[in-house]
């Protein structure tokens, strides 16, 4: 489960349910036994005036009056029944209003026990059925064992139970709906502080932010300022890291550079070639190692939208210095308002190093351009950065090569292989490519396409 | 040609200014940035090679101050690590050109003869005005395709005038930027390398390569090549 709003709702929901649960059988019970506690002791009224209305007659047997203390015993189908039968299970007197039906006979009761029992009538009519056994004794001393049988339709206790429990659960029903909605709009309005955090780092991520906004409630607060120090901290990390780089960069390069200008002076050709060979070694390690993405220390946190169409603008005004004397025709297609998402830096090395090996090897027209790429999904961000001049171009099996580490094309023009091995490099950081083709300009044309992040 | 060299570094700064020396510059040398800038802005300099990761004041902020105060000499700048956001930082800041260190000095000095032909106006590595071609790189001076044999000072002086093809440079001007400190400026110096120079590239009087303007100084006269 990822959403908390989702994990408390279900929580609260199964608890909810859980309780209302207990509760309504407990209640249901309760009315019920409550209900057929009541009916037992009206079928126990109705057997005491039936024992206190039999007359013993001579043949041994027991009368009953016409008039009960009931009249529904009179009437057909009331639901109030009796009955007295004897030892042997015959039916001896029933009720007027039994007529028709059969009483089920049921279990005997152990003699001077009375018995409840449920039964049902032959027509499915649920009973709740009273009988006791007795010993009559008639006048002439004689001890005769009969059977009195009470029942009384549960039908409208049924219904009566019915209607209850559909109260209970619509009430408990409209209760729980009212509890759930009032939880939901509260959960929502105690995580929106967290839904802001969420969306604040998420812009802080597309670079759209610097720090959260610090406007949080007091639990959250803590959260916020660690987040902001952490963003802070990363970012003065990356920036010492860029530092150290540049100190180790000043401090080793200028004794080189040092070194160099104190060559040939004299020192025979022979010893000068060699060392000068050494000095471009390490120049060259020094190099590549130095000129690492700046991501690749840091990611996410520090990232900003850089402005593709200015930084390339400054690059290109640079190179028309640079290339002054050739002089070639620059020629930019940016799309409208594209941003780069990620490090200034690794920008500028990027459309820096294609542009500056376009400059070197055109006859006289390089283009950059920049689009925004479309992600599997078609979703927009990410960019497609295309450099073409109209130079010799790069053949198909040296494309591969150049692709490589530090791999020259052309030795006479150092750092062509380096400055595309960074470019390379810093693509693969973003999780981009780098292809090589045919520009329609002539030359070469090298492709950058960095598609839009997956977070 | 006098050029500043603004470096922290000594062996550095010295090996690169013997370098430049002996390749015929003039050269001013600063240790940090502030002294760089007095020198920047107070000297009479053709051009300043400036490193980016200097004590006391940054490169960049040294390249925009000069600009901030009307200063349009070419700047070259050294720089240690060769990321393009640096590269462009200086570049946007006012320099023209940079060099990566470890360089070659070589490369530093046909850098630099660019950028000062590049500040006359020229745009070809040879610059051809009628029958007179100067190779800087070579500091061979042809007239008619024949080599003309130059003392190193007679050499500065031609150069310096044909870079600033049709402009009037003063004798006052000429002595501050061609000198080395420890020379005697003496302007009738100059008139005699003048008259010396014409006689080598203009033996019969017919080319008229350098024009005197009384008063005011002197002038390469010839027009400059289709190509330039």
């Amino acid at each position: 489960m990822s959403s908390l709003n989702a994990r408390l709702l279900i929580s609260v929901s199964v608890l909810l349910l859980f309780f209302f649960g207990v509760t309504i059988v407990v209640l249901d019970t309760a009315f019920r036994s409550a209900g057929e506690q009541s009916r037992e002791d009206v079928l126990d009224g109705h057997l005491m005036a039936l024992l206190a209305a039999a007359e013993p007659t001579d043949g041994g047997e027991l009368a009953m009056p016409a008039d009960l203390h009931d009249p529904r015993l009179s009437n057909i189908g009331s639901g109030l029944y009796a009955e007295i039968r004897n030892s042997d299970g015959v039916v001896r007197w029933s009720s007027k209003s039994a007529l028709g039906h059969e009483l089920p006979f049921g279990t005997t009761a152990q003699e001077g026990s009375r018995l409840f029992q449920k039964e049902s009538l032959s027509d499915g009519t649920p009973l709740l059925t009273l009988s006791l056994s007795v010993q009559w004794e008639f006048p002439d001393g004689e001890l005769k064992p009969f059977v009195f049988r009470v029942a009384e339709s549960l039908d409208s206790f049924n219904a009566q139970v019915a209607k209850f429990r559909q109260q209970l659960f619509g009430w408990f029903a409209a209760v729980a709906l009212v509890m759930l909605l009032a939880i939901s709009t509260l959960l929502r309005r105690m995580l929106r502080p967290l839904r802001q955090i969420e969306t604040e780092i998420g812009a802080i991520e597309e670079g759209k932010r610097q720090s959260l906004s610090g406007q949080y409630p007091t639990e959250l607060q803590g959260v916020a300022r660690n987040m902001n120090l952490l963003i802070e901290s990363e970012r003065a990390r990356s920036d010492r890291y860029k530092a150290t780089l540049d100190n180790l960069a000043h401090s080793l390069k200028t004794p080189l550079a040092a070194m160099r200008a104190l060559l040939n002076q004299g020192l025979p050709e022979k010893f000068s070639g060699r060392f000068d060979e050494q000095i471009e070694r390490m120049d060259e390690i020094v190099r590549y190692q130095l000129r690492k993405p700046a991501t690749l220390a840091t990611r996410n946190l520090v990232l900003t939208q850089v402005s593709v169409a200015k930084e390339v603008d400054r690059l290109v005004d640079g190179l028309r210095k640079v290339y002054h004397d050739k002089d070639p025709v620059i020629e930019t297609a940016i799309e409208d308002g594209i941003q780069f998402r990620g490090d200034k830096g690794d920008f500028l090395e990027l459309a820096g190093n294609l542009l500056d090996n376009a400059c070197k090897w055109c006859a006289s027209r390089v283009r950059i351009t920049i689009r925004q790429a479309l992600g599997e999904t078609g979703v927009k961000g990410g960019l497609v950065l295309s450099v073409a001049d109209d130079g010799p171009g790069i053949p198909a099996d040296a494309a591969e090569a150049l692709l490589q580490r530090g791999t020259r094309l052309d030795e006479s023009t150092p750092g062509h292989g380096i400055g595309l091995a960074v470019v390379k490099d810093i693509a693969h950081s973003y999780g981009g490519q780098l292809s090589i083709q045919t520009a329609d300009l002539g030359g070469a044309e090298i492709t950058v396409t960095i598609s839009p992040a997956t977070t | 040609m006098r050029l500043l060299v603004i470096e922290d570094d000594a062996t550095l700064r010295e090996s690169l200014a013997e370098r430049l020396a002996e390749a015929g510059f003039a050269v001013e040398q600063a240790a940090d940035g502030k002294e760089g800038l007095y020198f920047a802005l107070e000297y009479p300099i053709d051009l300043a090679i400036v490193d980016l990761g200097l004590p006391g004041m940054s490169g960049l902020d040294i390249i925009r101050e000069a600009r901030q105060q009307g200063k349009d000499f070419p700047i070259l700048i050294l720089t240690a690590r060769d990321r393009w956001e640096d590269k462009v930082d200086g570049l946007d800041a006012g320099a023209d050109d940079y060099v990566v260190k470890p360089f070659q000095p070589e490369e530093v000095i046909a850098r630099v003869n660019a950028l000062l032909r590049r500040s006359g106006g020229w745009s070809s590595s040879l610059m051809t005005a009628g029958p007179v071609t100067l190779d800087m790189s070579r500091q061979d001076l042809k007239v008619r395709d024949e080599s003309i044999e130059l003392t190193s000072f007679e050499y500065k002086i031609i150069e310096y005038l044909m870079i600033r093809a049709g402009q009037v440079i003063s004798k006052t001007e000429l002595t501050e930027r061609l000198y080395d400190q420890d020379f005697e400026r003496d302007s009738n110096v100059i008139e005699v390398f003048i008259g010396r120079l014409r006689k080598k590239m203009d033996p019969d009087n017919s080319i008229k390569p350098i024009e005197t303007l009384r008063g005011r100084g002197y002038r390469f006269a010839l027009d400059r090549g289709p190509d330039a």
